[in-house]
This record gives C-alpha cells, sequence and structure tokens, in this order.
C-alpha cells in the first residue's frame, strides 16, 4: 500500500523527468532523484531478505570457526538475561528510596541452605548483560574485519550495531534501577547531553529553527519524566530496561518461526559452558553495589560503567556541544563508512583502509578506557595528539591501501592515487596543530600565566583579573581562535592568514574533489549505457 | 497513469486525513511520553513549566564572615512532572561563596555584592561539582594549575571543568524575570560551554534568602 503510494507520487510527473536526458552529471543525477524512491524500496526489500540477525546463515562455518558462532552465543546470554531478569522483577522495587535497599535484600535474603540464589541471579544478571555487550561488540567487529556487510548485506551490520546500541542503552537504564552513585552520575551525564542539540550554531541552515523547537529540551524530558532524576525516572527506566529487551526478543522470535531458522548455531554442550563460565564469575566476583545515590555529592573521580568509559573520556577534550554531535554521530560515522567500501573485496589484505578504522577505533576505546580509569588526562596538552592521531591512522590505511590498488590494477602510482582525500586529511592535522598550538589550549598554563605574573610584577597596582583582561586583549596569540572580535592586534588577530589558508584549502579540495568524482561518475555511466546499447544493436550483414 | 485521476483524486482524499489522525496520535504519545507539558500543540516545543518556587534560606550572614567562606545547602525547585502530587520537587545543590573585598565590583557597603550565588550543577553535563580551596588538590585532581596569587576555585569531577568565583563573562539570559548580561564563575579550565547557572538572591534579615534559579538544567 505504502510503496504503491509512493510509487504512484513519484511517477507522477513522467513530463518532468523526460525534460533532461539521462547523460552526464546532471542528467545522471536527475534521474537517480526521480528513481530514487522505487531504488530504495528494492535495495531496501532485498536487504530485509539477506538481513541475518544472529549468524544464522553460518550455521555450517560456526562449527569450526568460533567467530561465526558468536552471534548464537549472544543470543543465547540475551535469554539467560532475560529470565534472570524476569525473575529479579519479583523482588525489586522500583522507588527511589527503596531501589537499592531491595536490591540488597536480593543479594543477600534470598538462599537456598548456604547458597544464595538471589546473588547468583543478579550475578547472571549482571555478567550476562556484560556479556551480551561483549559479544554484540565482537560481532560487529567480526562483520567489519571479514567484509561480510559486503553483497548485499549492509543491513546485517547495520542491525548489529543498532543491537549494540541497543544493549548500550538497556545497561544504562538498568544500572541506574541500583539507585547507587555511579547510575545516578551516568543517567545525568546522559540526559544532560541532548541540552546541547538545542544549541545548534546559526550560521548552520535550519539551526536557528532547530534550537527554537526545544527538541533537546523535549529528548531529555522524555528520557527522564521530567527535569530531574527522581521517581519518575525510576519507573520510565525499569519500564525502557524491559520493554527493549522483550519486545527485540519478541521480534527476532517472530522471525525465527517465520522462517523456520534453527534459533542458534551452538551445541548444548556451548551453552553449558558459557552458562557456567558466567555462574563461576559469579560465584566468585559478586556484583558490585556501589554506594547508595546521592545528588549532593559527586564522587572524584566519578566513572561510567565500562563500556562507555572511552565515551566519558572523549567528552573532557572537546567543546561540548561538538562532543555531543560526534557522540551522536559515531554510529553514522560508522554505517557512513560502510557505504563507501564499494569494492567487491573481502580479504584482510584488500580492503586495508577499513581495517585501519576499524583497529584505530578499537585501539581508542582501550586507551580511553585505560586512561579514564588511570584518571590521566592533561586536558591542555592531550586533544590534539589523538586528532592528529586520527589523521595518521586514516593515512597508514590509505597508503597500504593504495599499494594494493596499485599491483592489482597493475598501474603508475599517480593512476590511483586519492589526492583529494589524502590533502583534506593532511590540512586538517595542519590546521588541527595550529589551532591547539597557536591557540586556545596553552593559553592558562604555558603562556599566559608567566605573562601574567610578569605583568604583576612590572605594575603592583593591576589585580590579576585586570591583568589577564589586557593580556586577552593585546596579545591575540593567546587567545586566537575563541575570541577573535575582541583579540585583535593591527585590527586583526595574528595568524589569521595561517587559518585562511587552511579553510580555502578545505573549501578548494571539497568542491574540486566533488565536481571531478561526480564527473567520473557519470562518464562511467554513459560508458556503460553506450556498451549496453551497443550491444542490444543486431548487427547489419556486411557492414 | 493519466486516465485514473478519479480514483488518484480518491487515494488523496483518504490518505490525508490517516496522515492526519496518525500526526495527532504521534502528538498524544509525545505528551504521554513528556509529563512536564501543561497542554497544546504549541507546548510540544515549548519548554517546561516552572512552577514558581517559594523563597528558601541559603545562608545567614554570620556563616560567612571571612573571605572565602562558603556554604552548601539545597534550593528546592518544583516543576510540573509525573507523581501523585502533580508537581515534583527538584533539589538543586547550590553554594553561596563570600568573595575578599579587593575582588573588583565587591562594594563593602552592600552586602549583595560579597556572595557569589551559583547552582551546583555543572552546566557542561549537570554533574555536582565542588569548591576547592586547595592548590594541590587542584592540580592533581582537576588538571589545573592555578596562577599565583592563589584563590578558591569551583572544580567539577566529571570532566574537570574549573570556574573562577572571582571573574564574570558575559552570557546572557533571565532570572525571575530579570535579565542578566554577565555571571561570576568563568571557565578558566575544561569543556563547561558557560558559567554555572545563577539563583536570584536577597538579603533580608541578615540571611540570604533564594528567590528563584535559572532554569535549563537537569536537576
Amino acid at each position: 500500500m505504502l510503496e504503491k503510494f509512493i510509487t504512484f507520487l513519484l511517477s507522477r510527473p513522467a513530463w518532468l523527468r523526460s525534460l533532461i536526458p539521462q547523460k552526464g552529471v546532471v542528467g545522471h543525477l536527475w534521474h537517480g532523484y526521480w528513481n530514487a524512491g522505487p531504488n530504495f524500496l528494492n535495495w531496501l526489500q532485498d536487504r530485509w531478505k539477506k538481513m541475518d540477525l544472529f549468524d544464522e546463515s553460518f550455521t555450517e562455518e560456526a562449527k569450526t570457526n568460533p567467530w561465526y558462532a558468536l552471534g548464537g552465543m549472544w543470543y543465547w546470554v540475551w535469554i539467560l538475561v532475560l529470565v534472570s531478569g524476569f525473575l529479579l522483577m519479583i523482588y525489586y522495587i522500583p522507588v527511589t528510596d527503596q531501589a537499592f535497599q531491595s536490591i540488597e535484600r536480593i543479594q543477600y535474603n534470598w538462599k537456598w541452605g548456604s547458597i544464595p540464589i538471589g546473588a547468583i541471579l543478579r550475578g547472571i544478571h549482571k555478567y550476562g548483560a556484560d556479556s551480551f555487550i561483549i559479544l554484540a561488540t565482537m560481532r560487529v567487529y567480526r562483520i567489519w574485519f571479514t567484509g561480510s556487510y559486503k553483497q548485499g548485506h549492509e543491513l546485517t551490520f547495520i542491525v548489529a550495531l543498532l543491537i549494540l546500541i541497543v544493549g548500550m542503552y538497556s545497561g544504562l537504564t538498568g544500572y541506574l534501577l541500583i539507585w547507587n552513585q555511579r547510575a545516578l552520575w551516568a543517567t545525568k551525564v546522559m540526559a544532560t547531553f541532548p541540552l546541547y542539540l538545542d544549541q545548534n550554531p546559526t550560521w548552520i541552515p535550519g539551526g536557528a529553527f532547530i534550537n527554537a523547537t526545544n527538541q533537546g529540551k523535549t529528548t531529555a524530558q522524555i528520557l527522564l519524566g521530567g527535569t530531574s532524576i527522581g521517581p519518575a525516572t525510576v519507573t520510565r527506566f525499569y519500564s525502557f530496561h524491559f520493554m527493549l529487551s522483550f519486545l527485540l526478543m519478541i521480534f527476532f522470535e517472530l522471525r525465527v518461526y517465520n522462517r523456520s531458522l534453527k534459533r542458534m548455531n551452538i551445541s548444548h554442550w556451548t551453552k553449558f559452558i558459557i552458562f557456567s563460565i558466567i555462574l563461576l564469575v559469579t560465584i566468585f566476583i559478586p556484583a558490585a553495589f556501589g554506594s547508595p545515590a546521592n545528588p549532593e555529592v559527586t564522587p572524584n573521580p566519578i566513572l561510567s560503567d565500562w563500556y562507555f568509559l572511552a565515551m566519558y573520556h572523549m567528552l573532557k577534550l572537546q567543546e561540548p556541544y561538538l562532543a555531543t554531535v560526534l557522540t551522536v554521530g559515531i554510529p553514522f560515522l560508522v554505517v557512513g563508512a560502510l557505504f563507501l567500501d564499494r569494492r567487491p573485496e573481502k580479504a584482510w589484505g584488500q580492503r586495508l583502509i577499513f581495517n585501519w578504522i576499524g583497529i584505530g577505533g578499537f585501539i581508542y576505546w582501550i586507551v580511553f578506557s585505560f586512561l579514564i580509569i588511570n584518571s590521566i588526562a592533561d586536558l591542555h596538552r592531550d586533544a590534539p595528539l589523538w586528532y592528529y592521531s586520527m589523521g595518521l591512522f586514516l593515512l597508514i590505511g590509505y597508503f597500504l591501501d593504495w599499494k594494493y590498488v596499485m599491483k592489482r590494477d597493475n598501474v603508475r602510482w599517480y593512476q590511483t592515487f586519492h589526492i583529494f582525500f589524502v590533502g583534506f586529511i593532511l590540512i586538517a592535522m595542519s590546521a588541527n596543530t595550529l589551532f591547539h598550538y597557536f591557540g586556545n589550549i596553552r593559553e592558562w598554563n604555558i603562556l599566559a600565566k608567566p605573562m601574567m605574573l610578569d605583568m604583576l610584577a612590572q605594575n603592583p597596582a593591576l589585580t590579576q583579573d585586570q591583568a589577564y583582561d589586557i593580556l586577552e586583549t593585546t596579545k591575540p596569540t593567546l587567545n586566537l581562535w575563541k575570541t577573535p572580535a575582541t583579540a585583535v592586534l593591527d585590527g586583526k588577530p595574528l595568524g589569521m592568514e595561517f587559518w585562511k589558508i587552511h579553510v580555502i584549502g578545505w573549501l578548494a579540495i571539497i568542491v574540486l574533489g566533488t565536481v571531478i568524482g561526480l564527473h567520473r561518475w557519470a562518464k562511467k555511466r554513459d560508458l556503460a549505457a553506450e556498451a549496453a546499447l551497443a550491444k542490444s544493436k543486431p548487427k547489419t550483414a556486411g557492414a | 497513469m493519466d486516465d485514473n485521476t478519479r480514483r488518484t483524486l480518491l487515494k488523496i482524499l483518504t490518505t490525508l486525513p490517516i496522515i492526519g489522525a496518525s500526526l495527532l496520535a504521534v502528538h498524544a504519545l509525545l505528551r504521554y511520553f513528556r509529563p512536564t507539558l501543561a497542554g497544546g500543540v504549541k507546548a510540544l516545543m515549548a519548554p517546561p513549566d516552572e512552577v514558581p518556587s517559594s523563597p528558601q534560606i541559603a545562608a545567614t550572614l554570620g556563616d560567612l564572615t571571612k573571605p572565602w567562606d562558603f556554604k552548601e545547602f539545597i534550593y528546592v525547585r518544583t516543576s510540573v512532572e509525573y507523581s501523585a502530587l502533580k508537581t515534583q520537587g527538584a533539589k538543586i545543590p547550590g553554594f553561596v561563596v563570600r568573595l575578599p573585598d579587593a575582588v573588583p565590583g565587591v562594594d563593602p557597603k552592600d552586602p549583595k555584592t560579597w556572595f557569589v550565588v551559583v547552582q551546583r550543577i555543572c552546566p557542561h553535563l549537570g554533574c555536582t561539582f565542588n569548591f576547592i580551596p586547595n592548590r594541590e588538590e587542584l592540580f592533581g585532581g582537576y588538571n589545573f594549575a592555578a596562577p599565583n596569587p592563589f584563590h578558591p576555585y569551583f572544580a567539577c569531577p566529571c570532566h574537570l571543568s574549573v570556574y573562577d568565583p572571582t571573574r564574570s563573562s558575559k552570557i546572557s539570559g533571565t532570572v525571575k524575570g530579570v535579565a542578566f548580561d554577565e555571571l561570576p564563575g568563568k571557565v578558566v579550565s575544561g569543556p563547561a560551554p558557560r558559567p554555572p547557572r545563577t539563583m536570584s538572591f536577597d538579603i533580608v534579615d541578615s540571611k540570604i534568602l533564594i528567590t528563584d534559579t535559572e532554569g535549563g538544567g537537569i536537576g
């Protein structure tokens, strides 16, 4: 019905479509636009058919290669978590002043002889959820590194990523229910996050309109059930926590039923071993409580659950708006990168740039988590190093990939070199250096402090505040990019020329790269159309 | 397809009400999920309704006699929320800090200028920040090397934002209907985008009385 309606809407202006012949950049874009609806629907239907939710199409591989059994394993862990969750619901009380105690009672009161049933159930739920996230992450990485999202399996990867995100959100809503300090502050950070989506810069088209709709505030209030974390939040999180897991499970089960799939591609022994591992961890490391939530004291240091640690560290290093947009944008960036990988090759050595994106992501995740756990952060020094290394990762991946392509096609280096891509990254790295080492990062610790002390020594009548104000207006190098309006010397900020060169470089690369790329794309399509036409023409005898 | 105009018309005529009805249903659902709404389509895009809260005592002048004396307090702000009472009190922690007379803007004759009153909710991501009177703690725990001469700072343990109570930065907003264009607590380190949210206060019978809070944060 919907499909018919969309096709109907799109096929209306047939005469409009034929205004421009299907040739050249404009022609191909024009016709591509008119065909977009049906094409997208076809694309989606095909992907929907091929979608693989829990490695059910790798039953044979799973017998020999544990990487293909990951889907079955996390489905099993998911069932364990659901069942233990149902049992915990019997005694859990979703009220702020009773939640923590109710969990203490679950942990200590319900025993069978000397066996603490309550504690074991809670441990299975907690460690099961942790293993769910570990397995879902490993599965995302497996799909990424083996390139098995190619040839029509894009939706498999996107759904695997969504499952991971939903799992993390389930974790977040779940650990607030304990109502301990860690949960409270993690929830606070998570709920304050969307508020920055109301602070879009107004130079973004539509930015002012988006800000006026207050959608960030609305999101935060929908998440919290009000303007603060309280009883309403707990009941809401309780509902979301249960709903997400259970509704998704129903959807998965329906698919299994409709297609008569094998639910888990692992043996009963594997299931037993997984259950035993979780049980052993539960017995030897009882699930922790933390201390009861207290909105008046933030402990220092305060950490979130382990899978959010890296992002938590990232938030320290940048402006909050950028950090919010980046955090929300990471999944979209990953999916975007997936669609950039157009080549059919799946082998490790033949798609190195995408492998390096994956490796880079993993390294950042590990290193950031390590840094925040050990509370190592120098906000005034670290950020540029991280940006810089991200550029390096991309370049390493690119050059390795380039080497492979040269060998594969047996061509000279300049025939395959992506000058616009490399140029863009080099300019971005250079701009990053300029921004941070001559810009605001060094203001307080390195350059400004001795200067301010000098000024105070020369003129004891000044207060420290006045000295800083004078410095800010007379030494624009101290605060170059943050306050270009006030930081002026001879009418313009020092170093602005360098910055302008970078901006021109960026714009030139984007415009040139897009124009040239589009032309090559259209030319390829024209040649293909001509070849198809030549093939379909009947050969005239004797010609 | 051009000969089927009658069918087309009928299709459009039936589809439009369906779309309209689903929009209304979505709106109702959104209102169900967002309990701070008073009502109406307009309110969907409006900030939450603030219920006026009563003035509450933060400290007495006797508590804060010396420079850099400070006091923590809790201001209970009521807002429309889901609960049996239809409103809910959100605890807003606050700091009141006595500034030294040497700080610009402090007038020894006007007691209202002696104090900095802020909400302790970090404007970065909502953690409760601390008052750090100790240089070593500020350097070790909050990654901020304070300049000389030293004075205490506000610092947040979550993402290490540090605020200077003696300096102010330009920011516009309103509290209790009165517009302001600058606030104390300039950000001197860390990712916070603005100084801490403010509270309006009066000094009555040598008591510091909080009259209202700037909205926007998560309590």
